[in-house]
């Protein structure tokens, strides 16, 4: 399963339960009891937090903490290679783009799975996007390419196979033509 | 009808104009995408609808339907006259000619360049007479945002007409917006001073607040047309202004930073306040938390100056400390947005029964639109995951159009339904505005959900495909933005209906 996959089936399940909670708000809020709380709003003259809005504020940081705590982590894999295995690149290819065209070094480029791989990719006139994409068109990575600097990228390929390359930022009207099908052939590792 | 209700209604009516053309381009382009009009729509047409699609949303819909509003709730709740009719009558028209200019750029001279607009692909592209026209629209949309601010900020922190000039409105906006009268007492040593913000409503509070963001954004973003427009002078007058003057990774943090002050500031903040004004109005309680909302108002203002980062992550030059801040900052909305939501539900809670009516209704499902949206925001904005979700349709479907439609939009709706009555002593049929509301949340969530399904999957926002891939994701999709278009109609019927045609000439009249 790739990683935008299990995002998909974790935001889902978000939604679910925030369709339910309102639906169950909604429902409670309109039929329930007269609050035991004061209503005339004697119970906000402090300033500070309640204990309620403490509990919810310790939640949220809680989950913040969490969140980047896990999303930085070596469990996904664009964090693991560019955060914690920082792995020297085995082969390097220098691409470059101009007039909405890629220039490749070769075609197809051909790297082993499991090996650290840098891709260059300069840009001669605009920002334009280096994505790469397996044959069912579900992205692997990308990273802009800013022109005038090296946009640099290690990759490590897990499965053998073709890919395609395509640019991923808009570049002018031609730009949806900027694909080079095949262009890597990733092949059992060494 | 007094002038001030003239001009609420006024700038409401062109908004939801606008909020009709937008739907219209956005029709279109669903269209095209799924491979019908394929002759008509080419990619020139395309994405020339494409940059101009959000300038009408945002500046022509949101804007317009904001300025309205505040024009009437802040004289209103603050029980003063409005600083400057006549400025707000100008900033009106600035407005209305600036968005009608900026569609023609792409209507009639095809400019293209995306609202992104990165260096240097507006004068590498595009010829100097469609910069120069596209830079004339966006230089009056921002003058009319600046004047509005001017208007806003006078209004509420002049004691009186002639109280004092600009330098005193803007030494009290920036120590009430940033509590510096509170920092300078606690230099002094003073225990348990009470800012000054606090003699505003927390409405009030909001309005400031977020117009700080805008001023900012609005002087930005003009700095850029101005920037454009020199560039398509010179273009013109055959000068040579080589592009490499301006460096593309720089102008793109600029950029950002100056965007993102709406994206992130200042729609949360405008929204926020919105809500604590209309939840107490319309539940009959006092806001919960009313002290401590003040201080995630703030808190949504710094944060605001520090999260452009999370736009930056697929840009390897950019430095890996930065990127990594914007994630971090980025979390921080998910705090402030979740303390706003939960001061709003707990209002509700502590208010039960509560009646819902159609402005509660729409608010209510705001929430959940920006709870949907924003949640879809928070996982891009992550340096790992954007790797995967950069600029795909996840980003502008899920995130973009989730949290614009469902939660901004209904908003306003929101505020439409709760001070048309106030306006015109008439309220909108509640059984209509039922199915308005569900039409375009249900179609909202659809069309956000089939989008970022298929950026899941790979399709890239800002991209024609020609060989049907998506097409399923589309369809759903476009049957989404259908229904978003049949909940509009209902709403104008609804208008009509209620209100006849002669509520619109009026609003025209002087």
């Amino acid at each position: 399963m790739y990683i935008q996959q299990v995002v998909e089936m974790f935001y889902l399940t978000l939604v679910a339960i925030y369709i339910v909670f309102i639906i169950s708000f909604i429902y409670v809020t309109s039929r329930g009891k007269p609050s035991k709380m004061a209503t005339d709003g004697g119970e906000e003259e402090h300033r500070g937090m309640d204990k309620a809005e403490k509990t919810w504020f310790a939640i949220l940081i809680t989950i913040a903490i969490i969140g980047n705590a896990l999303l930085l982590s070596p469990l996904i894999p664009s964090a693991n290679m560019a955060l914690w295995t920082k792995a020297e690149p085995m082969q390097t290819y220098t691409i470059t783009i101009e007039d909405y065209q890629f220039h490749l070094p070769e075609k197809p480029m051909r790297v082993a799975a499991g090996v650290p791989v840098e891709f260059v990719v300069l840009s001669n006139d605009v920002t334009y996007g280096f994505g790469v994409f397996r044959e069912d068109g579900s992205l692997v990575f990308q990273m802009q390419v800013v022109p005038g600097y090296e946009n640099k990228i290690v990759w490590i390929f897990d499965e053998p196979g073709v890919y395609t390359i395509r640019s991923t930022e808009y570049s002018g009207p031609e730009h949806s033509s900027m694909v080079v099908y095949d262009a890597i052939v990733v092949e059992e590792g060494g | 009808m007094g002038p001030r209700e003239k001009l609420a209604l006024r700038y409401v009516l062109t908004a939801v104009f606008w909020l009709g053309v937008a739907g219209i381009e956005g029709m279109l382009m669903r269209l095209r995408l799924i491979d019908l009009f394929t002759d008509i729509y080419v990619p020139e047409h395309f994405y020339s609808m494409m940059t101009v699609h959000p300038y009408v949303g945002i500046y022509g819909w949101a804007y317009m339907a904001v300025m309205g509003a505040f024009y009437y709730l802040v004289p209103k709740v603050l029980n003063k006259e409005l600083y400057s009719e006549r400025v707000a009558n100008l900033s009106y028209w600035v407005m209305t000619l600036g968005v009608l200019i900026t569609w023609l750029s792409g209507f009639l001279f095809n400019f293209a360049a995306l609202y992104t607009l990165y260096w240097p692909l507006p004068v590498e592209r595009f010829p100097p007479t469609s910069i120069l026209v596209f830079s004339i629209g966006t230089i009056m949309i921002f003058s009319s945002v600046l004047m509005f601010f001017f208007n806003m900020f006078a209004t509420i922190f002049l004691p009186s007409r002639d109280a004092g000039g600009a330098g005193y409105v803007a030494k009290e906006l920036l120590t009430l917006a940033f509590n510096i009268d509170k920092i300078k007492a606690v230099g002094k040593g003073i225990k348990n001073y009470l800012p000054k913000v606090y003699a505003y409503p927390v409405f009030i509070v909001g309005v400031f607040r977020g117009c700080v963001d805008t001023t900012l954004n609005a002087l930005t973003m003009a700095a850029i047309s101005v920037l454009l427009g020199v560039y398509s002078l010179a273009g013109l007058a055959n000068i040579n202004l080589p592009a490499t003057l301006v460096d593309p990774l720089i102008y793109k943090n600029v950029f950002w930073w100056g965007l993102d002050l709406i994206a992130d500031g200042n729609v949360l903040i405008f929204t926020a306040a919105t809500w604590y004004f209309l939840t107490p109005v319309l539940v009959g309680r006092k806001l919960y938390g009313e002290q401590v909302v003040r201080t995630v108002i703030l808190a949504d203002l710094v944060l605001s100056l520090f999260v452009w980062n999370h736009h930056m992550l697929a840009d390897t030059p950019q430095p890996l400390i930065l990127q990594i801040q914007g994630q971090i900052f980025t979390w921080g909305e998910l705090i402030t947005m979740g303390l706003t939501m939960f001061a709003v539900l707990m209002t509700i809670w502590l208010a039960r029964p509560v009646k819902y009516s159609t402005p509660l209704k729409f608010m209510i499902l705001s929430i959940l639109g920006y709870a949907i949206g924003g949640s879809a925001g928070i996982m891009q904005a992550n340096y790992a995951l954007n790797r995967y979700l950069h600029n795909t349709q996840w980003v502008i479907g899920i995130h973009g159009h989730v949290q614009l439609l469902a939660g901004l939009s209904l908003t306003l709706f929101a505020v439409i339904y709760a001070v048309a009555p106030m306006i015109t002593g008439k309220e909108l049929d509640p059984k209509l505005a039922d199915i308005h509301l569900i039409l375009f949340f249900a179609g909202a969530i659809i069309m956000g959900l089939s989008m970022g399904l298929a950026g899941v999957d790979g399709m890239l926002r800002r991209t024609l495909y020609f060989n049907g891939e998506y097409l399923p994701y589309m369809l759903g999709a476009a049957v989404g933005g259908a229904m978003m278009a049949l909940g509009f109609l209902v709403f104008l019927l609804n208008f009509v209906r209620t209100y006849g045609f002669k509520a619109i000439i009026i609003a025209f009249k002087d």
